[in-house]
């Protein structure tokens, strides 16, 4: 038979190439082994070989740590922290690296080995996620976010209120805050933001994720197309009713899938948004691609068993403010197609109701309705790992510095 | 001002479920035209039936005396035509036939008997009994219907069905021009057929109901009439009330949930049968020409149909297993969503009695 | 969270600690074994010998944080649970028992973090405790165990899965992780000198009922101790139609038809296990030649590298092979329907009964509510009086007296 992976030369190669991706390196594990590095090599006697997901792992992060600004000492805490620890949850067992490379299984019982560049990217997401939901809990607390500006009691901006889909109505709420315009006020003038349904619905999960749910895009479809009822924010006709019971029908603006939501709304209520009063706000619900939020998603899975409380509540606040500033736009999710006939129908009825009750409407009420496009109906592995990976070495820089 | 009575007995299995549900949902439309279906707080005429009849009947505790006086004190209240439908009536006995002419006494009275042929009456009747908690196979029950007497029957198949008896039995002293046969079309016929003969058989206009009723007797196939029997067998021992029975079998199991099945194999009379049936129907037709009634279809409709040469005939009794299977478990996941509807007794109450608490706290 | 016995120990001239890990197979008895020790804690604690639980689920809990694992929702439970769990066993002066099954699966990460957790190596003695199982008997009981978790694959699916080289995919992965002894006490004994890994086997059909008991006794120090056994021992199993009709429920209850607490309830709880389970005379589940012959052959190998090790061994290795004689296989994937329509029938009227029941308890309930809320009306201040009859209520309440087996098959054994 072929050498045992635990054999010593196993041993000291596994470890050599450990220390190597430790210090920065980012040498393939095939060409490690191949050049013969670390044969001679001394492996401490309690050391114990991580798996070939979590060496992987390291290579991938060790590979962008310095564009990210991750100093060595930085990163070799992050890489000890990737190895110290197993991915979260259910996935692969962990697998010893092929040794030599691609030569045949050397025993008949254990997880089969593998080359580390073989890893499958979901594995590669799991132990990521596991590693950014320990330095999450582990690092010092993110700052407070400022999120809302109070309105003054003798405010000279006009009274609003804003409604409908939550993470555009955030944006749009933090563009008028910034230029000194906060929500609030009496008889305010209403603008409901109805984006495409499914568009809405991708914002509404986006909103919950934020908030701590565990929950996956189509398990979060399937839920609420069962129900009678959509979502309190995705309900513009009964959004819009409750509003105009309050101030009446003609106050209540029906914005449709506006190209500039900001814009719209700012000209819509007559303020200007030019100046930078407050320039701190932060949106509540962050614009996350779908692959962010499917790692807030896998990060909050993992909080349900590592925190509770108030500590939960931080770590996952703190894990939507960092994956807002690692993310770059990608297109939303669709709907997956066993959910067309649902989804069209209840939109459809949505713009039927709300043309029925006469509001002023600025767009097409048609455009509530889901055109299907050819988006991905799930987050890819790739994508998501890629914003997994930028959040580890953000955080990993920031704490350090 | 005269008072017509048209009496409607039976039988059985002759569309007489959407019948009475149309007449009902009709009522106020036809009393505009001096049509009258007489109703009480029940939606249909079958406690005064059962109360004619005297008869006990299965998962009904309560007391129906002195219904069948009500519902012709409320007859006698009415002007112009007034229809009584019920096809348990068909069993009547004579001394209950005499009584209830007698209460009619003073009005024209009509008699009016739907019929179907033997080749479909028999295996539906049998299906209406399995869905009654009986337990009896098709071979055994289509033996004893070929067996039992057509004449003066004890079997309550006959009693109902036996063409010549019931409206020997009913027409005592009506003339022939009085006494209508609706005979059920052949399938094929245009669906509205068969209401479209009630109402020349009950002389009313059809556009006099325009609401249409959605309830039918509806049917279940061979696999699935045998499940429940099987069901039957068991309950038997399990010993589950009859109230019980009508709401979760018949209701839950039966017509919300099997009747809906695509795609049923249908219960139908063996090959070797059809002889028998023919010489029957043949026998009833000539007692229907020579007694001179009126019939509205056609009487050919009452010779059975033989299925075409090479229709294998498959037997009821012994269905395809995985038929049966596959029914079965469309019948677990109605009876486990029917089980788990029932709320959480537990928290409902806390909830309840919470919000009662605070009703309570307040000044 | 103090522990009622803690203060008063009659602490045993011990020198070191000794804690006992046992880590699984699943299928093995470990239930029972979980059960008698949680029943005899306070016993056991007079006895110097510590089964840190609370609740009967405790070690469960502390599993499902060690090892990270989302367990529908029952995680949020969990945390903290292992740290609460090692600080108890770090406190106790004598010998300390931790056991679940589900430990089996745990990287060398999370069980150098759980054995560091116990306490100084200086002064405390890691035993691994592990029970197994003839692989033939165990692959059809994880298949069972998988359909009565709302799994839909036919059997053949699930044997080419897990003898599939490359073990692609979580259930593998899982199956691997906690059957697969020799690497179950690799991952948690290869630091251990073998004296301390104690592999506990099930014996064959046929010895005598308690010997197995007599076994874990042996393996887990008790002989001393006098222990409460529970009688009723039965891992309820089924025969092959069985398991076909409930893959088939499962392919029309999946989807959202049925909640989680629904199927647990009505499904795995009602049918499963209180009706099906009892059925007598349907064909068992076996293994197909193919797969046996494969089981026999890697059973060897284990068997092999086993006795190279050397651990102390409760029973026999022997008792992991197989039998030599096959009983007959009776394919679930072509069951005989009309043995399928039997069970069928029976969880039909089984239900039937069960919807009738539920209702009958649901108008009782409503009639106590009316009453209740009458004496709340009429008696203000008499609040007590109500709360009072609410426990009595909750204590006839099918979810109250549900009883600690059915609590703890919802927790399951199988990843859900």
């Amino acid at each position: 038979m072929t050498t045992r992976p635990e054999g010593p030369a196993y041993a000291q190669a596994v470890w050599s190439w450990a220390e190597h991706l430790r210090g920065g390196g980012s040498t393939p594990w095939s060409t490690w082994v191949a050049s013969g590095s670390g044969a001679d090599a001394t492996v401490p006697p309690a050391w114990s070989a991580p798996g070939a997901a979590q060496l992987e792992l390291v290579r991938r992060l060790a590979g962008l740590a310095p564009a990210r600004g991750v100093d060595p000492a930085a990163f070799r805490a992050l890489a000890d922290v990737v190895v110290a620890r197993s991915g979260p949850g259910r996935g692969l067992a962990q697998q010893p690296l092929s040794f030599p490379p691609g030569g045949a299984p050397g025993r008949r019982f254990g997880a089969p080995p593998t080359d580390p560049s073989d890893v499958p990217p979901a594995e590669l997401v799991r132990v990521a996620v596991g590693t950014l939901t320990q330095l999450l809990l582990e690092g010092p607390a993110a700052p407070a976010e400022r999120t809302e500006l109070r309105r003054r009691r003798f405010s000279r901006s006009p009274a609003f209120a804003l409604a409908g889909a939550p993470v555009t109505t955030s944006a749009v709420r933090r563009a008028l805050g910034v230029a000194g315009h906060a929500e609030g006020g009496r008889h305010p003038r209403v603008v409901l933001v109805a984006e495409p349904l499914d568009e809405t619905l991708a914002q509404v999960w986006s909103g919950r994720v934020q908030r701590g749910a565990p929950v996956r895009w189509g398990g979060f479809v399937e839920r609420w197309s069962r129900r009678r009822t959509l979502p309190p924010s995705a309900d513009f006709v009964r959004l819009a009713r409750q509003w105009a019971r309050e101030v009446g029908r003609e106050r209540v603006h029906v914005v449709v899938a506006p190209a500039d939501p900001s814009g719209t709304v700012a000209d819509l209520l007559g303020v200007r948004l030019g100046r930078e009063r407050h320039p701190e706000l932060r949106p509540r619900w962050k614009n996350l691609s779908p692959a962010a939020v499917d790692v807030a998603r896998r990060v909050n899975a993992v909080l349900n068993v590592r925190a509770a409380g108030p500590r939960r509540a931080e770590a996952v606040r703190a894990c939507a403010s960092l994956l807002a500033a690692v993310d770059t736009p990608a297109p939303r999710l669709a709907l997956p197609e066993r959910f067309g006939e649902w989804a069209t129908a209840r939109a459809t009825r949505l713009a039927d109701d709300l043309r029925a009750d006469g509001y002023p409407v600025h767009g097409d009420l048609v455009r509530v309705v889901p055109r299907f496009e050819s988006l991905p109906t799930a987050p890819r592995h790739d994508d998501v790992l890629r914003v997994v990976v930028d959040a580890c070495l953000r955080r990993a820089a920031s704490t350090s510095s | 001002m005269t008072r017509v009575v048209y009496l409607h007995v039976g039988a059985p299995k002759t569309g007489t479920t959407y019948l009475q549900d149309r007449l009902a949902l009709n009522k106020s439309s036809l009393a505009r035209h001096d049509v009258h279906y007489p109703l009480n707080l029940h939606a249909s005429q079958f406690r005064p039936a059962l109360d004619l009849l005297e008869m006990p009947w299965g998962g009904l505790q309560e007391n129906v005396d002195g219904e069948w006086d009500n519902l012709v004190n409320r007859v006698r209240r009415q002007q112009g035509k007034v229809i009584v439908s019920h096809e348990i009536l068909a069993a009547a006995k004579p001394t209950q036939v005499k009584r209830a002419m007698a209460g009619l006494e003073g009005a024209e009275v009509h008699l009016v008997y739907s019929a179907r042929d033997l080749a479909r009456q028999i295996p539906a009747e049998w299906q209406e009994g399995i869905k009654h908690q009986r337990k009896q196979g098709f071979a055994g029950f289509l033996r004893r219907v070929q067996t039992s007497r057509r004449t003066k029957p004890n079997m309550w198949f006959w009693r109902v069905q036996s063409l010549p008896d019931v409206l020997s039995r009913w027409s005592k002293g009506l003339s022939p021009e009085r006494v209508h046969l609706v005979t059920v079309p052949q399938s094929g016929a245009p669906r509205q057929e068969l209401w479209h003969r009630y109402c020349r058989a009950f002389g009313i206009d059809p556009a006099w109901a325009p609401e249409q009723s959605d309830r039918e007797n509806v049917s279940i196939g061979a696999a699935e009439t045998t499940l429940i029997r099987r069901f039957n067998r068991r309950l038997k021992q399990a010993g589950l009330p009859s109230e019980e029975y009508r709401r979760l079998v018949r209701e839950l199991v039966v017509h919300q949930t099997l009747a809906q099945r695509p795609n049923m194999a249908k219960v139908t009379l063996p090959p070797a049968a059809f002889p028998w049936a023919e010489e029957v129907a043949e026998e009833w037709i000539e007692w229907v020409v020579g007694s001179g009634i009126d019939v509205i279809g056609d009487v050919e409709d009452l010779r059975p149909v033989a299925p075409s040469e090479g229709e294998g005939w498959a037997n009821p009794d012994r269905p395809r297993r995985p038929q049966m299977v596959d029914a079965a478990l469309d019948a677990m996941v109605a009876l486990a969503l029917e089980a788990a509807k029932r709320p959480d007794p537990h928290e409902q109450l806390t909830a309840r009695i919470g919000r009662a608490a605070r009703r309570l706290r307040r000044p | 969270m103090s522990d009622p016995v803690r203060q008063d120990v009659p602490v045993r001239p011990h020198r070191v600690r000794r804690v006992l890990v046992h880590v699984g197979t699943p299928k093995t008895g470990t239930s029972y074994v979980q059960d008698v020790l949680f029943l005899n804690r306070e016993t056991l604690a007079e006895q110097g010998i510590l089964y840190p639980a609370e609740r009967f689920d405790e070690h469960f809990l502390a599993a499902l944080d060690l090892m990270e694992l989302h367990w529908g929702g029952l995680e949020t439970q969990a945390v903290g649970a292992w740290d609460r769990l090692a600080e108890r066993v770090r406190e106790w002066p004598g010998t300390v028992i931790v056991s679940h099954e589900i430990l089996a699966n745990a990287t060398r990460q999370q069980v150098r973090r759980a054995l560091d957790s116990f306490g100084d190596p200086a002064t405390t003695e890691v035993h691994v405790v592990l029970s197994a199982r003839d692989l033939v008997r165990q692959v059809p009981a994880e298949w069972q165990e998988n359909v009565k978790h709302r799994r839909t694959f036919d059997y053949r699916t699930f044997l080419d899965k897990i003898t599939d080289p490359a073990r692609e995919g979580e259930l593998a992965s899982w199956f691997w992780g906690v059957q697969e002894v020799p690497d179950i006490l690799e991952r948690w004994a290869g630091s251990l000198p073998a004296d301390r890994v104690h592999l506990v086997t099930v014996p064959k059909p046929g010895a005598p009922r308690d010997l197995l008991w007599q076994r874990f006794v042996t393996a887990l120090g008790l002989e001393d101790v006098e222990l409460e056994l529970e009688t009723d021992r039965a891992n309820p199993s089924m025969g092959v139609p069985e398991t076909v009709l409930v893959r088939r429920v499962n392919q029309r209850v999946n989807n959202g038809v049925l909640a989680n607490e629904d199927y647990r309830q009505l499904v795995r709880e009602l049918l499963a296990h209180r009706t099906l389970s009892r059925r007598t005379g349907s064909p068992r589940l076996a293994l197909p030649p193919d797969v046996r012959d494969w089981a026999i052959d890697l059973s060897e190998s284990w068997i092999e590298a086993l006795a190279a090790k050397g651990y102390d061994v409760v029973g026999a290795l022997d008792e992991l092979r197989p039998d030599a004689v096959a009983p007959e296989f009776c394919d679930p994937d072509a069951p005989d329907e009309s043995q399928v329509a039997d069970a069928a029938v029976e969880s039909v009227v089984t239900l039937l009964e069960e919807a009738v029941r539920l209702r009958h308890v649901e108008q009782r309930l409503n009639r106590d509510l009316a009453s209740a809320l009458a004496e709340l009306d009429r008696s203000r201040g008499l609040w007590f009086r109500v709360k009072r009859r609410l426990v009595n209520i909750a204590d006839d309440n099918r979810a109250a007296a549900a009883g600690l087996a059915l609590y703890r098959r919802a927790r399951g054994k199988v990843p859900g």
